[in-house]
């Protein structure tokens, strides 16, 4: 059989609106991700005990549980106990627990890289616990966590296309009925393995750029 | 009793898709370590052609869902070589050749971590390209890349999951098979995810005393 | 008026504030002296709330610092200079400035940073209100970690070590500085191994030994030999910094 790309023509449009699904979907959850990610963070660097714990258990489930395994439980469990929701809702809820294990994680370990010296700075100053938290800690974290955030997300760009096994039609759910449609699955995932790698690419050529922007004041002036 | 309640035998179906589960993770770990270890080896013997071959397939394999992966393998392949893979067999294709666009990395990584100076050194002392890899960077590139080894396998045997999407009757499988009998989805899911908790927990405590005794091995060597 | 009355920290085994003793009255400029692990910077960290007292009294305007409600308000009355500057990374020099009279005392933002902007050009950095920490030098950080203090209008200003992590060049800047304060009725509790500087603006000048107040003297006494230097660990002290 010749590799011919130009049957797909026709279904660009179909693929695009999957590909549209897909990044609405990772933009949904890698804000999720990071909202829950700051709270777990906090959790884990409280003073209590049971809160460090019960968020530490958190990050280890969700670490060492396969994600579809998580999907399922979410998409056939809600109903159960009377939650209907859509499966693009379900697939982000998801995707923003699951990415929050590791948001956390990341977040976490720029809170404590910060110099406890800045901190003492602060509290001298009169800064209250809160406000030292929301205008020094966690900026100064989440500027150093851009990287490994932008790994986080790359991920959850990868593990997207899991949500199309709970019938939802992002990317990888529409090239499936692409597929079937035009009996050519070879060329079809062919291109969409080089679109996902490309997507990733993009992405982090875009978290390069933005760790430069955002810590441009904290590198040393060159030369 | 109701057609639709737990029985018995349920927890030999679920014994049963532990083992593929773990079998197949054994077997695509031996093959993934072998191959992506000769592709380090291919990288650092800078043979033409090969050497970027292999760098592009990793890229492609590492940057891209390994659902698609298996769709490209299980779908595509049949339909464009026109050759026979069973569930099983794009299974073992599909996760061999992830984890070993895997190991490719972090052996070469390993490898670019080893001082050049090193194998200059080593170089001057008459030694060939094959006894500086085999007496000088192989031990000690294993050394090092032990523990992203063991980080890399614990998050390999959760990717196993996706391969109950072509079929394969692994644990997720069993999961999908009771949910569908029994309708209730918290208590089979939570159980599902319980054994991958398990076992994922096994691999990485197995992997961290197996990283203790290397070292232990090492340490006359300071690493 | 801020005082130490009978004040003991340990950490652990060791005894680093045995039973120590000190007044600074509103104008005066009070050095420390002592040799490293004497207990100097622990001192200024007990007067600033960073670290618990075990035993004593530490008073700054009457507010008891080992009271949480009183800390709140003996902190806005004492501002620190830290060695290390500790300025906030990602905030500007002005920014760094103006962020605690903004949130802190509840002063307008415009006015906080006319005030701040003004500090800077006090101490000669009028033309980097913009920079951030790591675009200046060591001595720019400490003239900005200065201003930083000094925008809460403290009462007392506590500096401690603040010239110890600059070379000599940026050493003399920051001490200009503080001679200029100084000279204008700043009260300061200056902590440092610059021996000479501190003879030249303190009014009183201190001895910390292992713990303890060994002398506590007005600065021309300190230096005499009659005075201070017939303590035998003060002047083994004071040849051993000259010699370096």
């Amino acid at each position: 059989m010749r590799f011919d790309l130009t049957i797909l023509a026709p279904h660009i449009g179909f693929l695009a609106e999957g590909a549209l699904l897909t990044v609405q979907a990772c933009i949904l959850s890698l804000i999720g991700s990071v909202i829950l990610g700051m709270l777990v963070a906090i959790a884990r660097t409280s003073a209590a005990g049971w809160v460090r714990r019960l968020a530490f258990v958190y990050v280890d489930l969700f670490r060492n549980i396969p994600f579809i395994v998580q999907l399922f439980f979410f998409y056939y469990g809600l109903p159960e106990i009377g939650i209907y929701i859509d499966a693009f809702t379900t697939g982000v809820i998801a995707l923003s627990i699951a990415g929050g294990a590791y948001a956390s994680d990341v977040i976490r370990s720029g809170i404590l890289a910060i110099d406890n010296g800045i901190l003492e700075a602060a509290e001298v100053s009169g800064l209250s616990k809160r406000k030292t938290f929301t205008r020094i800690v966690l900026p100064i974290a989440l500027r150093t966590s851009v990287r490994p955030l932008g790994s986080v997300l790359i991920n959850m760009i990868l593990t997207s296309s899991i949500l199309s096994t709970i019938t939802l039609n992002e990317l990888t759910g529409s090239a499936k009925i692409v597929a079937s449609d035009t009996f050519r699955p070879f060329e079809i995932y062919v291109v969409l393995l080089v679109v996902y790698a490309a997507l990733t690419w993009l992405v982090s050529l875009g978290i390069g750029l933005l760790h430069r922007r955002l810590n441009r004041d904290m590198l040393e002036p060159v030369g | 009793m109701r057609f639709t309640d737990f029985t018995s035998y349920d927890l030999v179906l679920l014994a049963q898709g532990l083992a593929t589960t773990i079998g197949l993770f054994l077997a695509t770990s031996l093959i993934g370590l072998a191959i992506g270890a000769l592709w380090a080896v291919i990288r650092f013997y800078r043979v033409p052609v090969l050497t970027q071959l292999v760098a592009f397939l990793a890229e492609i394999l590492k940057n891209s869902p390994v659902l698609v992966q298996l769709f490209l393998v299980f779908f595509g392949f049949p339909a464009f070589f026109k050759v026979n893979v069973t569930p099983v067999e794009a299974a073992v294709i599909t996760l061999s050749a992830n984890t070993a666009a895997f190991v490719y990395v972090i052996g070469v990584s390993a490898i670019e971590s080893i001082a050049r100076e090193q194998v200059e050194a080593a170089r001057v002392f008459g030694l060939t390209r094959w006894q500086v890899l085999r007496h000088v960077i192989a031990p000690q590139a294993a050394a090092f890349s032990v523990g992203p080894l063991v980080a890399l396998l614990v998050n390999q045997l959760q990717v196993t999951s996706l391969i109950s999407v072509i079929g394969v009757v692994d644990l997720t499988k069993i999961g999908n098979i009771l949910n569908l009998r029994t309708l209730k989805p918290f208590i089979v899911w939570s159980v599902v995810g319980l054994l991958y908790y398990l076992a994922a927990k096994l691999v990485a405590t197995l992997g961290a005393r197996f990283e203790d005794r290397l070292r232990a091995h090492s340490a006359f060597r300071g690493l | 008026m801020l005082k130490v009355e009978n004040v003991k920290k340990s950490f652990g085994a060791a005894t680093v504030l045995n039973g120590v003793n000190l007044t600074v009255r509103p104008g005066e400029v009070v050095s420390i002296l002592g040799s490293s692990g004497s207990g100097k910077s622990t001192l200024i960290r007990c007067i600033n709330g960073l670290e618990k007292l075990d035993a004593g009294l530490i008073t700054v305007d009457e507010f008891d610092v080992s009271k949480p409600k009183e800390l709140a308000e003996a902190r806005k009355r004492s501002g620190t200079v830290f060695q290390l500057f500790n300025l906030y990374p990602h905030m500007t020099a002005l920014k760094n400035i103006t962020l605690a009279p903004v949130e802190v005392l509840k002063r307008p933002r415009d006015e906080a940073e006319a005030e701040g902007r003004a500090l800077l050009a006090s101490v000669g950095l009028g033309d980097r209100a913009d920079a951030y920490p790591a675009q200046l030098s060591g001595g720019q950080r400490q003239r900005v970690g200065i201003c930083r203090a000094l925008a809460m209008k403290p009462r007392y200003l506590l500096l401690d070590e603040v010239t110890s992590a600059l070379d000599p060049e940026m050493t003399a800047e920051v001490l200009t500085i503080l001679a200029k304060l100084a000279a204008e009725g700043t009260t300061m509790v200056f902590v440092t191994h610059e021996v000479e500087f501190a003879r030249q603006i303190s009014n009183r000048v201190v001895f910390l030994e292992k713990g303890t107040l060994l002398v506590d003297l007005p600065t021309k006494d300190f230096f005499d030999p009659a005075g201070g230097l017939a303590q035998p660990r003060v002047a083994q002290f004071l040849s051993k910094m000259r010699k370096d």
